[in-house]
């Protein structure tokens, strides 16, 4: 002898009604919390998404990072390079890594094209390089390994130094001057391109520096341009995100063998750094849903205490059912489920609200924001559980009424 | 066939500090379709005892028997199951729900019994045809006169077939046309074959019954079944 839950709804949905303006500003601090946490929880996968953006297009979440630490004083000995003995130990040591990539950079180099200079950074690398950035040429070819051999004088412009410094005609096949060498146009790179998706003050193309590179073989580069230089950077590709954590530490600690104990490089793996950049998002997105979750909270209140009122109005109602023979959890249930029904509404109510001002915040943030489904499965029941947690109070109130004083009650 | 046995029913009241004696020993008997008045002046403790037979409340001693079953042992969770289906309530205030129409008030007791949505409606259509009010099912109670209030709110306490009818100066709040209409009313189920038992001050009214038993300071004071 029970009634049904749909029959509980019933009964609630009509209590609703019958309130329609109690039941909306009852509702109020549930909208704004709700709203709250669905615009947190778009910044945050937008977030992410970004972050994942940039990271592939820097050659994904496998790649490691070897480069000067700049917190190591060099006044205690040591440089930050590495001599190609030194490098080959390294490479040895590591035959699980995908692709390495060495290089010297020559930070200023004069580009030269019948009479033009195009002032740029020419780095000298190896084939592996279109692996490690998972970037390659769109025209012509990137150099070889006979190429390495033979110190060839070739090589690869990015799309901005090949668009300024030949003007539209084809730069393949041609021969530029680089500081004093002559070398020969073999493959202009493909463009590269990211955006923060919000626009505004962080707008424009963050790897518009790549565009403006030129590369020519690692053993030109040291035995030519820049003779006598070591390998100041090094690239590595891992086989999986999470191969290159361990590898990270590996080379960390081969290094640090190799310049007999000192600290005079870092080594950064993209998983690493998307890890932390997620745990800083985390602690800026736990503030925000703490906010929310405060909303909520006082909204919550406020919707136990209008409870809490409206029983007392209905004390008569309640003393009815029980003299028809409504049992204890019948009411129980009836005044729990209107109150879940009134926070869910609330809930509906603030997620349309939210998802309606995720292109103000947007614009307003200069950030991309994300609307996922799985927001509108969290938002509703967050809001179903403080209807859950404030409602229990005025139904346990509600179902402990005697009969006799219900019925007495004007 | 006694459907109502009472065997010393005390009840006794907390006011504030002062404990308050509103039953002091009650045996009565109520046959199996008999249609009893209880009369007695206010304080008497006639509500009281009303509340303890329609298992609103329990005694604090003494025993109870409601259709055999010795209800004043029986937990309070376990009376509302006792009040769906055996008892039907009609009181002096009509009692109808504001926000339900006629149709769902008296589909209240059907729907705490477990029927079905549509067995329900049939079932209350049926009952509200048999008051006369077949054309007012979609009306809420405050577009309804008074009499054809308490019509609905006896069409609600016999919805369930009960045991025995319990009304509660069921015509205080009527003008004498439309509470004669409501004992006249009464007076058919009495002769279909139901249990009646009616809470009144008015001797008029009263004189309807087979039987009047009246109260006073909680005891009885004439009109038990002498056996």
């Amino acid at each position: 002898m029970a009634i049904s839950l749909t029959e509980s709804l019933q009964i609630g949905i009509s209590d609703i009604l019958m309130r329609k303006v109690r039941s909306l500003v009852t509702v109020l601090g549930i909208v704004l919390g709700v709203m709250c946490i669905m615009v947190v929880l778009a910044i945050i996968s937008g977030m992410n998404e970004s972050t994942m953006e940039w990271m592939t297009q820097r050659g994904g979440l496998n790649k490691i990072e070897i480069q000067q630490n700049w917190n190591y004083d060099f006044r205690q000995g040591g440089t930050a390079t590495l001599s190609l003995s030194e490098l080959n130990i390294l490479r040895g040591q590591i035959p699980e890594a995908k692709a390495i990539n060495p290089s010297v950079s020559l930070y200023s180099a004069a580009l030269q094209y019948r009479g033009f200079t195009y002032s740029g950074e020419v780095i000298g690398a190896l084939p592996d390089m279109q692996i490690v950035e998972d970037w390659r040429p769109t025209r012509g070819r990137f150099f070889g390994e006979i190429d390495l051999r033979e110190n060839s004088n070739v090589i690869v412009l990015g799309s901005s130094v090949a668009r300024d410094l030949f003007k539209g005609q084809d730069p393949i096949g041609r021969k530029i001057q680089v500081n004093d060498h002559i070398m020969e146009v073999i493959g202009i790179m493909d463009t590269k391109f990211w955006e923060n998706p919000g626009g505004g003050a962080w707008g424009g193309n963050h790897l518009e520096y790549m565009n403006r590179q030129a590369f020519i073989p690692l053993s030109t580069m040291m035995n030519k341009l820049s003779a006598g230089s070591e390998i100041s950077s090094i690239q590595i590709t891992a086989a999986s995100p999470e191969e290159a954590l361990s590898l990270q530490q590996k080379v960390n600690m081969l290094l640090l063998r190799i310049k007999n104990g000192r600290a005079v490089f870092r080594v950064d793996s993209a998983q690493q750094m998307m890890m932390q950049m997620e745990q800083n998002s985390q602690i800026f997105s736990m503030i925000f849903i703490m906010i929310g979750m405060i909303s909520l909270t006082v909204g919550g209140i406020v919707i136990m205490n209008i409870m809490l009122a409206s029983i007392k109005e209905r004390t008569r109602e309640i003393g009815v059912r029980l003299a028809v023979g409504a049992r204890r959890v019948d009411i129980f249930v009836q005044f729990l489920v209107q109150t879940i029904l009134i926070t869910v509404l609330g809930g509906i109510f603030g997620i349309i609200l939210g998802f309606s001002i995720l292109d103000l915040v947007s614009g307003y943030l200069e950030m991309k924001l994300l609307a996922e489904p799985k927001m509108i499965v969290i938002s509703l029941l967050i809001s179903a559980g403080v209807g859950l947690v404030f409602g229990i109070v005025p139904a346990v109130k509600a179902s402990k009424l005697d009969p006799v004083v219900a019925l007495r009650e004007d | 066939m006694e459907i109502i046995r009472t065997n010393g029913l005390i009840k006794d009241y907390l006011l504030g500090k002062v404990k308050v004696r509103a039953l002091a020993g009650i045996d009565i008997g109520v046959d199996k379709g008999e249609f009893v008045a209880i009369m007695g002046p206010s304080g008497s403790g006639k509500s009281t005892l009303m509340h303890i037979i329609g298992c609103l409340d329990s005694p604090s001693m003494g025993e109870y028997y409601l259709d055999g079953d010795l209800v004043s042992k029986l937990p309070k969770r376990a009376l509302s199951g006792i009040r769906n289906r055996k008892i039907g309530f009609v009181f002096q205030s009509f009692n109808l729900l504001p926000h339900l129409n006629i149709l769902k008030n008296v589909e209240l007791p059907l729907m705490y019994s477990g029927l079905g949505a549509a067995a329900r409606k049939s079932q209350a259509m049926k009952i509200l045809d048999s008051v006369g009010l077949s054309d007012r099912l979609k009306h809420r109670p405050n577009e309804l006169s008074g009499g054809q209030r308490q019509r609905v709110a006896i069409a609600r306490a016999i919805v369930n077939s009960p045991s025995i009818l319990l009304a509660d100066e069921p015509t205080g709040n009527l003008d004498s046309q439309a509470g004669g209409d409501i004992l006249e009313i009464f007076s058919d189920l009495h002769k279909a074959g139901n249990t009646v038992i009616m809470v009144t001050h008015d001797s008029q009214v009263a004189d309807r019954a087979d039987r009047i038993i009246k109260i006073q300071d909680g005891m009885i004071a004439d009109g038990n079944l002498s056996d």
